[in-house]
C-alpha cells in the first residue's frame, strides 16, 4: 500500500488532539489534511484528493455523523471513520464506516483505518 | 272534618206539620235540618248526607220508625248513628226501644215539650261532634306511626348500608376506647393484619399490633384526646409477623369516649416509591457518567496519541523509551477503567445486538481485584458466543448483579463457576441463552429464598440495596427471559446456582446445545427442597 499518497482528511474542533492525531497518522506514513469542523470539512474535501475521513462525533456546528450524512450523499464511496469519546455507539453511526473509541490507543487506530483502506483497494478481500 | 262544620239532624215524619214544628225547635241548634216524609225518603236522605242524629217518628205508615231503625243498623255506615224515637208512650213501645243497645238510642214521648228535645239533640250532636273528633285525632296518630315507623325501616336500612361499607372498606376500620380496648374490627382489618374479629375484640389492639408511633405513643394520644383528631403513619406487625406501614387516621368522640381508627397500608406503596427513586438516581448517575467519561476520553486521547509519539521518536534512548511505555500502559488502564465503569450507564436509544460473553468478560474485569482479595478461583467456559438484541447498560446491569452477590457469598474464598450455552426452546421453537453463575459461598435458607426477588430483600445488612436481584428479575422479564436459582447442601457445603435463559437473536454455527454438557442434573424449575444430588451448573 502507498501510504505516502493515501491522503486522510482529519475533523475535530479541539486544536491539541487535532495535531496530535495528525502526528500519529503521519508517523504512520499517511499523508494529512485537517478541518476544525463539518462544514470546513466539506470544503476541504472539495478541494483536494481525500482518501479517507476520520470525524470526532462531538462538534458544535455539526456532529461527526451528521457530516458522515452530507459526505455519503456527495461522495457514496468515500471511507468516513467516526472516533468519540462517547463509549457507546450511537445508533446513526451506521452513515459512518466505523466507530472507534478514543479510549482504544493510536495502535488500533491505525490498524482499523489500514484496515479500511485495503478493503477499498481489493474490494475482494 | 272540622269542628265548624255543620252537622246534620234528619227528622223523619210523615205529618209535615209536626216537621214543621221540630224545625221551629230545633232552629237554634246550629245544625243543617233535613227532612224526610217517609221511612224511604229518609233512608235516602240517610245515603246522601252524613247524619249525626236522626229525629225518627214511631208510627209512620208503610214503613213505620222501628223498621226504619232495623234497617239502619244493618247498615254499616249507621250502626252508630243515634236515633231519638218520638212516640206516643205505649209500654210495648218503651220495651223495644230499650231492646235497642244503648247510647246512641233515646226517645220522646209525645206532646213533645220543645226543651227536652233540644236538650236531647243537642246531647247527641255534641257526642257526634266529639267521636269525629276522637275519629279525626285516631287517624292522625295512626298516620303519624305509620310515618315514624317509615323513617326507622329507612334509618335502619341505611345503617345496615353503612354497615356494609365499613365491611367492603379496604382499609382497617377499627373502634377503641382510649385505653385502646378493641370495639369494632372491620373485614379490612382481618385482611390487613390477618387477625380475626373474635381474637381481637375486647383486647388492647395497639399491643396485639405492636404499634410504633412516630413520636412517643403517649403524646401522638394525648393530642387525639385533646384536639379529637391525629393524623400519621405507623409501623405495626401483621399476625404472621410481617411489618406494615400504615397511614393512620383517628377521631376521638368524646360524647361517647370512643376511638374511630381508620388505617390505609401504605408499605407497597412507600416500596414502589423508593424503588422508583433508585431507578431515578441510577439513570441520572447513568447521565453523569457518560457525561463524565466523554470529558475524560476526549484528553486521554490526546495524551495516549502524545506518549505513542514519544515512545516512537528516534531521539529517544532506551531508558527513555522504557519510561514512555511505561506511561502507555498506565494510559491504556486508565482508558480500559472508563470504558468498563462509566460506559455501564450510558443510555442508548435502540436497541443493539449484546455479545453476552463480552459483557460477561467486563463485569470479571470489574471484579477482578475483589476476586483476588476473597481468594475466589474463576471456571468460565463459554460454548457459545450468541448475541442478545438489548440494552449493554441493562445486561451488564444484570450480571454485575448475580456475579457480586456470588463474590459476596464467598468472604472466606471459593470457586466461581460461570458457563454459558444455548439451549433449543421447542415451544418457541428459538435458541435460548442460558447463563448459569454458580458459587460455593454461604447459601441461601429456604426463608430466605421465598422473598429473594423481592424489592428491598437484603441479607447483607446495611450493604444491600435489595433491590439488585429485584430490578435484575424485572429486566430479565423485558427480555422474555427467566431466572431460576437453586441452592443446595452437598457434604456440609453450599452451592447456589443462578440460572438465566434469555432468548437468543443469532443461533452462533458453534453453539453447543448447553444441556449437552451438563454433567449432573439441570432443572430449570427454582427448588428448595433438601437435594439428595450434586447440582452441577454446566
Amino acid at each position: 500500500m502507498d501510504l505516502q499518497n493515501t491522503c486522510i482528511l482529519v475533523v475535530d474542533d479541539e486544536e491539541l488532539p487535532l495535531t496530535l492525531r495528525k502526528l500519529v497518522l503521519e508517523r504512520q506514513g499517511y499523508q494529512v489534511v485537517t478541518a476544525r469542523s463539518a462544514p470546513d470539512a466539506m470544503r476541504a474535501l472539495g478541494a483536494s484528493r481525500v482518501d479517507l475521513v476520520l470525524t470526532d462525533q462531538v462538534m458544535p456546528g455539526g456532529t461527526g455523523t451528521e457530516l458522515a450524512q452530507s459526505i455519503k450523499k456527495r461522495w457514496p464511496e468515500m471511507p468516513v471513520v467516526l472516533i468519540s469519546g462517547i463509549n457507546e455507539i450511537p445508533p446513526e453511526a451506521a452513515y459512518a464506516d466505523m466507530f472507534i473509541s478514543k479510549v482504544e490507543g493510536p495502535t488500533a487506530l491505525c490498524a482499523k483505518i489500514s484496515a479500511i483502506l485495503s478493503a477499498r483497494r481489493s474490494p475482494s478481500g | 272534618m272540622s269542628e265548624t262544620q255543620q252537622v246534620n239532624i234528619l227528622m223523619v215524619d210523615d205529618q209535615p206539620a209536626k216537621l214543621l214544628s221540630y224545625e221551629a225547635i230545633l232552629v237554634n241548634l246550629d245544625a243543617n235540618l233535613i227532612k224526610a216524609r217517609s221511612g224511604r225518603e229518609g233512608l235516602e236522605l240517610l245515603l246522601k248526607h252524613d247524619v249525626a242524629v236522626v229525629l225518627l217518628d214511631v208510627s209512620m205508615p208503610e214503613i213505620n220508625g222501628f223498621e226504619m231503625a232495623d234497617m239502619m243498623r244493618q247498615h254499616p255506615r249507621f250502626q252508630k248513628t243515634a236515633i231519638l224515637f218520638i212516640s206516643a208512650v205505649r209500654m210495648s213501645d218503651l220495651d223495644r226501644i230499650k231492646g235497642y243497645e244503648s247510647g246512641a238510642v233515646d226517645y220522646i214521648s209525645v206532646p213533645v215539650v220543645p226543651e227536652v228535645l233540644r236538650a236531647k239533640v243537642q246531647v247527641f250532636v255534641e257526642l257526634h261532634r266529639k267521636s269525629r273528633e276522637l275519629e279525626r285525632l285516631n287517624q292522625e296518630l295512626e298516620s303519624r306511626v305509620e310515618q315514624r315507623t317509615r323513617q326507622l325501616q329507612e334509618s335502619e336500612s341505611l345503617l345496615r348500608e353503612r354497615a356494609d361499607l365499613l365491611e367492603l372498606a379496604s382499609e382497617a376500620i377499627l373502634v377503641r376506647d382510649p385505653a385502646g380496648v378493641l370495639k369494632y374490627w372491620n373485614a379490612g382489618a382481618e385482611v390487613l393484619y390477618g387477625w380475626e374479629r373474635s381474637e381481637v375484640l375486647g383486647n388492647p389492639v395497639h399491643e396485639i399490633l405492636e404499634t410504633q408511633f412516630p413520636v412517643e405513643a403517649k403524646s401522638s394520644e394525648s393530642i387525639l384526646l385533646e384536639h379529637g383528631r391525629w393524623e400519621g403513619n405507623l409501623v405495626q406487625k401483621t399476625r404472621d409477623g410481617q411489618e406494615v406501614i400504615v397511614a393512620s387516621r383517628q377521631v376521638f368522640k368524646k360524647e361517647v369516649g370512643t376511638i374511630l381508627e381508620i388505617n390505609r397500608d401504605i408499605t407497597s406503596q412507600l416500596r414502589a416509591e423508593e424503588a422508583l427513586r433508585q431507578t431515578e438516581r441510577l439513570a441520572a448517575m447513568g447521565r453523569v457518567a457518560g457525561i463524565i467519561a466523554h470529558e475524560i476520553n476526549n484528553p486521554l486521547e490526546a495524551i495516549t496519541n502524545a506518549f505513542y509519539l514519544l515512545r516512537n521518536h528516534p531521539s529517544l534512548d532506551e531508558e527513555a523509551r522504557y519510561y514512555a511505555q511505561l506511561g502507555e500502559v498506565e494510559l491504556a488502564r486508565v482508558g480500559h477503567i472508563t470504558k468498563q465503569t462509566l460506559g455501564f450507564y450510558r443510555e442508548s436509544q435502540h436497541p443493539v445486538n449484546v455479545p453476552i460473553a463480552e459483557i460477561l468478560d467486563d463485569v470479571l474485569q470489574l471484579q477482578s481485584r475483589l476476586l483476588l482479595m476473597n481468594r475466589i478461583t474463576l471456571d468460565k467456559k463459554n460454548f457459545t458466543d450468541g448475541e442478545i438484541r438489548g440494552f449493554p447498560v441493562e445486561l451488564r446491569q444484570v450480571f454485575l448483579n448475580l456475579i457480586g452477590n456470588a463474590i459476596q457469598a464467598m468472604p472466606n474464598g471459593g470457586n466461581l463457576r460461570i458457563r454459558m450455552g444455548t439451549h433449543r426452546n421447542e415451544t418457541k421453537g428459538n435458541t435460548d441463552l442460558c447463563i448459569s453463575i454458580c458459587d460455593t459461598g454461604t447459601g441461601i435458607s429456604p426463608e430466605h429464598a421465598k422473598h429473594l426477588f423481592e424489592p428491598f430483600f437484603t441479607t447483607k445488612s446495611t450493604k444491600g440495596t435489595g433491590l439488585g436481584l429485584w430490578i435484575s428479575k424485572g429486566i430479565i422479564q423485558k427480555y422474555d427471559g427467566k431466572i431460576h436459582f437453586r441452592s443446595i447442601k452437598f457434604q456440609g457445603s453450599h452451592m447456589t446456582s443462578f440460572r438465566v435463559i434469555l432468548p437468543g437473536v443469532t443461533p452462533a454455527l458453534k453453539a453447543v446445545e448447553f444441556t449437552h454438557h451438563a454433567t449432573g442434573v439441570e432443572t430449570a424449575r427454582a427448588s428448595l427442597g433438601p437435594a439428595k444430588h450434586v447440582h452441577s451448573c454446566g
